[in-house]
């Protein structure tokens, strides 16, 4: 999933708001343009407490800048265009944090920097989904006076409509599953397209009681639904434009209807986009989204040195992919301590590291996979990932910091400059009866630091006598068909696999479920679990995730697993991925939310009016 | 004459068939053999069996490879529909097929696309021509002259720098340090033409230093085939004066062959300059079909392909017709 | 000049014709007499800027010849990674220019610090390896097409001119990109490594022939009606005898002249696909590689960029004024 970045957590394991040491430069609010018109005081200001002077990460810690003023254009920059605009379509993490511009579903992310944005917390809906039925059955109500661009009122059966169109999958591929897999039970229902049903809700799963209330029917309990509801796949579509052929299906990526405080005015995939506020948003309606400037522009398709230098010469004000700026650009902000004080290294909430799969015959014996986790010298890796500020902290675990329940624990010490312990891997080696070495593969994509990574393990492994070819594969199809098909995998021999993952929403079944769980290891492709985990141990925790509401059992579960996946040696984790991120100065409400990882595009505005 | 014509354009149409049924056959039978699913990557990280159907309903990829060329080909000729469910699509004539990432229609693509490319098509063989004829027109007028054997050497140099590294050395220089001209950002000629050429400008340049060099080469060593000849010595005989000479008899045969030379060249341009385009990232044919290279977009490929291999031909064509009205020696059997 | 001028793909050369429906004037003129390779290379001793050329040519094979003897005397070798030169926050080299040292002649890469020398050896030897096979490959392949087109004629002549056409007609780079990343990693046996080397060789000198094919046709239709072929055939000679023992030994002038102008023009091929990131795999080095990897840092180790690109300039410009010698050897009309 390393190209998709995801969802991330937090906690509610209180990373405290290390509330500004120098609150008092908080906000260089300029001379103000308008003023906030209608009730909207960004509630991401928050009052004051959460503000923070700019400086370096500042921005992971409050908000910096935190301003009402209102006007403007936010010029956004992107290297490529959205895997897909149609929210039911999208999976990129970037793609979701910006669908808050515009699509609003019954639950979303508090817009609170830090791990409160991790909170999911009522947007169309009036209060969080209410349980019974014994966990199987939850029903929300709607608020009033929400519409659609068109001045529509939205209802719950246009909720139900978007639910439906997730199970078009022939049609609207390419979006999570989740909510599929979880309301179909059996029914196969075709989606809302061969629908039989007159006004096209069949689907058996969910019922709409009247236009104000819904209710899911689930077949077993599910501790985070409140999360899948946050996504944008569970977001209200209008049946008139999605049923009609011009406007509808896999067009509707061109033509998204609003629900949200921007509507988009123009789209040209890879070049621009281009939002403008949506005069039948009602801010009275929102406590999570916000409008401050007057226009929207995303430029796309800009090469990625060029979209930096952009960035840094004020002639953007941040990117959005988010994936942190290139090495020259990281050279120069580290370099420049003005640039430096807009600039943040936000935990993306990704963790690096290598699939060591157990089906590859010279992976196969666990001692070989202990050679390999020893042999590693983990600081070229995070060098070849961009260092300690453009790349990431060290990791010794699967489960990343950010994730509610982890905790810090190092199975295979590296020695104390964390560049390999050779002699314990030789000791393996020895164990596993190859006291000469192996030869294996390395797969990686052919773009962006995958090659760096593959090229600094093969160095470490060779030090060993471990013989790894690198096998560089297209990026586009390396998730989903080289390394997502276990029979490839085991076809091409690629015993190690250079892989990234952040979890779908912050919780832990929402990052293990797809990497750790044995019965979701998906043989026709897309599979997500490389190592080809199957653990009794990490199933039975899984289940226990998504059955209790405990916090302390679900933080339980996170460690029962990382530590179980550790001690299989499965996987090999060399950092807790990092972004370097700058935003324009005049950028005003600048924070990283955790529910992303990454700026929360939708609170910011800009202070010079332009 | 139009016998000739139809015949050369009869052929042209066969080497673009070739052409089409090659790139097709390699770029949908590759995948097969390698054992990667055209359905799969479009589907992305989530590839369920019905997810998989529909796209290759869509893409028609459920038809066999034949039948698949026969519709593209049909393409060329009339509009296609695609019917899949609600999703009905016509393709208007001429129909290059869909994208498989963001379900665009490859023409659509294209003609979005292809300003950009016209655009460095137009402008920089305008410099190459200049500057190279010229600058082997001097050189050849006066052979072994210092001017000569400069030019030559900074020709020959040129012809030697790999044109990236041309491209991305002037970009560092002129636009990162010393901020002469501002970041490349192409803008259409319509909507502001000296941005326009403002954007363009380095493109051309680096583009049109390598061809510079190589007619500035060329210009030279035929000049001086030419000046050898005997009705060149005729003329001088006669008392013209040098100019007429040099302008009116020698720079005749010379003009035919650059002409040649250039329609080639410019036809192989309009297909989209890979290089050049995504050093700079403008976003012409050849980075269309470099990213969708990297995204496996099997139709953007090949509307690409066939679309610069359609220029070339029709560059020949039209250079074949030149070269005879200009040449009449030139015999057309 | 190239077979990648620029890149668009057409194929031309300042000594040769320009494709036309019938080349009624074959361009390198006049190569009659059998002594001609003889004088020619006595022509070539006596060119001092050729022969200077030359010794650089020399050097650069003899590098990638035995790189591997020189790799221990190159900080050891193009793969081994010095972490300890490298700033971890900046991921540059530390010290001056690149990490220049007693042990680093040219400096260290960033992120790695492997030796930036070695590294330029060991893309030396991929670069020479693949323009040399390609052109070898272009040359065979283009000779056997102009001599069927250009002696028997005909039909043949028709079927050899339109697959000529057809391979014209391609646009090469993209066409290469695309077929290099739709490869599987290994396939035929080839690791990943040689399977790019000999894809590169065949996509390089598997389009480059046609072009050399119109040239050797143009040559053969000349020679065809040349007396001294009539007087052979009059003899009794098979056309086998004539073709090798009467047309080909004319053709070495055009093949001389052809192919030492084509390595140059390779090497720039094989550097543009490096760099568009479809050339020599990694970890392995390329000139074209390093200088994509390099553009990352232009800004604060300029050295990265301009070590490659000098390389590349000074290879394929020796190569250059080589092959011009060559030509001027054989045609001194044509020359300086």
């Amino acid at each position: 999933m390393s190209n998709r970045r995801s969802k991330v957590a937090f906690a509610a394991t209180s990373v405290v708001l290390t509330i500004a040491v120098a609150a008092c430069g908080s906000s260089s609010s300029s001379p103000s343009s308008t003023k906030t018109s209608g009730g909207v005081a960004p509630t991401t200001a928050g009052g004051d407490q959460g503000n923070v002077a700019a400086a370096f990460n500042a921005a992971t810690k409050g908000v910096v800048n935190a301003s009402t003023t209102k006007g403007g254009t936010l010029n956004l920059l992107a290297t490529a265009d959205f895997d897909n605009l149609d929210p039911t379509r999208t999976y990129y993490a970037y793609s979701w944090d910006f669908q808050r511009f515009f699509t609003r579903s019954l639950m979303g992310f508090d817009s609170k920097p830090g791990a409160d944005g991790t909170k999911a917390v009522p947007d169309l809906a009036t209060g969080k989904g209410v349980v019974s039925n014994g966990g199987k059955t939850i029903t929300y109500t709607l608020k009033d006076g929400v519409k659609f661009q068109d001045g529509t009122a939205i209802t719950s059966k246009d909720i139900k409509y978007g639910v439906e169109r997730n199970f078009a999958q022939d049609i609207l591929p390419g979006g999570p599953t989740y909510l599929h897999d979880m309301l179909d039970e059996g029914q196969n229902y075709p989606g809302p397209y061969k629908d039989t049903d007159p006004n096209k809700l069949g689907l058996k799963s969910v019922q709409t009681p009247d236009d104000k209330t819904i209710v899911f029917n689930l077949s077993a309990p599910y501790s985070d639904w409140d999360y899948i509801m946050t996504l944008p796949s569970a977001a209200p579509v209008e049946e008139k434009f999605d049923q009609d052929p011009n406007t509808g299906g896999a067009k509707y990526a061109n033509h998204v209807q609003s629900t949200g405080p921007y509507e988009i005015q123009s789209y040209e995939p890879n070049k621009s986009l281009v939002l403008v506020p949506n005069p039948n948003w009602d801010p009275s309606t929102d406590t999570i989204h916000h409008q401050l400037v007057n226009k929207v522009v995303l430029t796309e398709g800009l090469d990625s040195d060029d979209m930096d230098k952009r960035l840094l010469s004020g002639q953007g004000d941040i990117e959005i992919e988010s994936t942190g700026v290139q090495s020259a650009a990281q050279t120069q902000i580290l370099r420049d301590p003005t640039l430096k004080k807009s600039s943040d290294s936000p935990l993306t909430g990704f963790t690096r590291m290598f699939a060591l799969d157990q089906n590859v015959p010279e992976l196969s014996n666990l001692d070989c996979r202990k050679a390999v986790e020893y042999a590693t010298n983990k600081v070229d890796l995070q060098t070849a990932r961009g260092g300690p500020i453009g790349g990431g902290d060290i990791a010794t675990t699967v489960a990343p910091p950010t994730l509610p329940g982890y905790q810090s624990f190092n199975n295979y010490p590296v020695g104390s400059d964390n560049t390999g312990d050779l002699t314990q891997a030789k000791a393996e080696l020895a164990k596993c009866g190859k006291p000469t070495g192996f030869h294996t593969n390395i797969a990686t994509t052919n773009k962006g630091k995958g090659p760096k990574v593959a090229q600094a393990l093969q160095a470490a492994l060779a030090r060993v006598g471990i013989q790894a070819d690198i096998q560089q594969f297209d990026s586009s199809s390396y998730y989903s068909t080289v390394v997502g098909t276990p029979s490839n995998v085991h076809k091409k021999d690629l015993g190690i696999i250079v892989a990234g993952w952040g979890a779908d929403f912050p919780t832990g079944f929402g990052y293990f479920s797809a990497i750790a769980d044995g019965r979701k290891i998906l043989q026709s492709g897309g599979n997500s679990n490389w190592a080809e985990v199957n653990d009794p141990a990490i199933n039975a925790a899984l289940d226990d995730m998504t059955a209790t509401t405990d916090a302390a059992q679900k933080a339980k579960d996170v460690q029962t697993i990382d530590h179980a996946l550790m001690d299989g040696a499965y996987y090999l984790p060399f950092t807790y991925d990092k972004a370097l991120t700058y935003h324009n100065p005049r950028v005003t409400n600048v924070y990283i939310t955790n529910a992303f990882g990454m700026y929360d595009f939708d609170s910011m505005g800009v202070n010079d009016g332009k | 004459m139009i016998a000739f014509l139809i015949r050369r354009i009869i052929q042209a149409v066969t080497v673009l068939l070739a052409v089409s049924l090659i790139t097709f056959g390699l770029f949908f039978l590759v995948p097969k053999l390698t054992g990667s699913d055209p359905a799969a990557l479009f589907a992305g990280r989530v590839t369920n069996p019905d997810a998989l159907n529909g796209i290759r309903i869509k893409l028609g990829l459920n038809h066999p490879l034949l039948q698949q060329y026969w519709d593209y080909l049909g393409g060329f000729f009339h509009a296609r529909h695609f019917d899949d469910g609600p999703d009905k699509t016509t393709c208007s004539w001429p129909c290059l097929g869909y994208s498989f990432k963001n379900d665009l229609s490859v023409g659509h693509l294209i003609a979005d696309r292809f300003p950009v490319t016209l655009s460095l098509a137009i402008g920089a063989p305008i410099i190459w021509l200049v500057t190279g004829v010229t600058v082997g027109r001097i050189s050849a007028l006066r052979p072994r002259s210092m001017a000569d054997r400069a030019s030559m050497l900074v020709a020959l140099a040129a012809i030697s720098l790999p044109v990236y590294f041309t491209a991305a050395v002037l970009r560092l220089f002129v636009v990162y340090d010393w901020h002469w001209l501002p970041d490349i950002n192409y803008v259409g000629f319509t909507h502001d033409p000296v941005l326009w050429a403002k954007n363009l400008l380095l493109p051309w340049i680096s583009l049109a230093t390598l061809y510079a060099a190589s007619y500035a080469r060329f210009t030279r060593a035929s000049m001086l085939d030419v000046l050898n000849e005997d009705y060149i010595r005729t003329a001088r005989a006669k008392g013209l004066p040098e100019r007429t000479v040099i302008n009116r008899h020698a720079m005749r045969p010379v003009g035919t062959l650059i002409i040649t030379l250039f329609g080639m060249d410019v036809g192989a341009l309009m297909g989209g300059a890979i290089l050049t385009e995504s050093v700079f990232g403008l976003p012409g044919l050849g980075k269309l079909g470099y990213d969708a290279i990297s995204q496996h977009d099997l139709p953007i490929i090949m509307g690409v392909t066939i679309l610069a291999a359609f220029f070339i031909v029709v560059a020949n064509v039209v250079v074949d017709m030149l070269y005879a009205v200009i040449d009449p020696r030139v015999r057309l059997s | 000049m190239t077979t990648l001028p620029g890149d668009a793909s057409t194929l031309h050369d300042d000594f040769g014709e320009p494709s036309t429906p019938e080349p009624g004037t074959p361009a390198a003129k006049a190569i009659e007499g059998r002594s001609l390779t003889k004088i020619a290379w006595t022509r070539l001793k006596r060119d001092r800027v050729a022969m200077t050329a030359g010794c650089v040519v020399v050097f650069m094979c003899l590098l990638g010849l035995f790189s591997a003897l020189i790799y221990p005397h190159l900080g050891g070798g193009p793969q081994l990674p010095h972490s300890d030169l490298i700033d971890g926050n900046t991921t540059l080299p530390t010290g001056t220019a690149g990490g220049v040292s007693a042990q680093h002649w040219l400096g260290v890469d960033p992120t790695f610090g492997r030796d930036i020398a070695a590294r330029i050896v060991e893309g030396a030897k991929w670069s020479l390896l693949i323009s040399f096979a390609s052109t070898v490959l272009t040359v065979i392949l283009g000779l056997v097409a102009g001599l069927l087109a250009g002696y028997f004629g005909g039909w043949v002549d028709s079927a050899v001119n339109w697959l000529m056409a057809v391979f014209l007609a391609f646009p090469v780079v993209l066409f290469g990109i695309a077929l290099v990343s739709g490869m599987p990693t290994t396939a035929f046996g080839l690791d990943n490594l040689w399977l790019h080397v000999v894809l590169l060789i065949l996509i390089i000198g598997g389009f480059g022939w046609a072009y050399f094919g119109r040239i050797v046709r143009g040559q053969v239709l000349t020679l065809r009606e040349k007396e001294f072929v009539d007087a052979s055939r009059s003899l009794g000679a098979s056309e086998l005898r004539i073709v090798f023992k009467e047309i080909m030994p004319n053709l070495v002038a055009p093949i001389l002249v052809f192919t030492s102008l084509q390595i140059p023009a390779n090497i720039l091929a094989e550097a543009a696909f490096s760099f568009l990131g479809v050339g020599i795999p990694l970890p392995h080095a390329s000139w074209g590689g390093m200088l994509n990897d390099a553009l990352n840092y232009y800004e604060y180790d300029p050295a990265y960029l301009f070590i490659p690109g000098i390389a590349i300039f000074v290879t394929v410009l020796a190569f250059n004024l080589f092959g011009d010698g060559v030509r001027d050897a054989f045609d001194p009309k044509a020359g300086r």
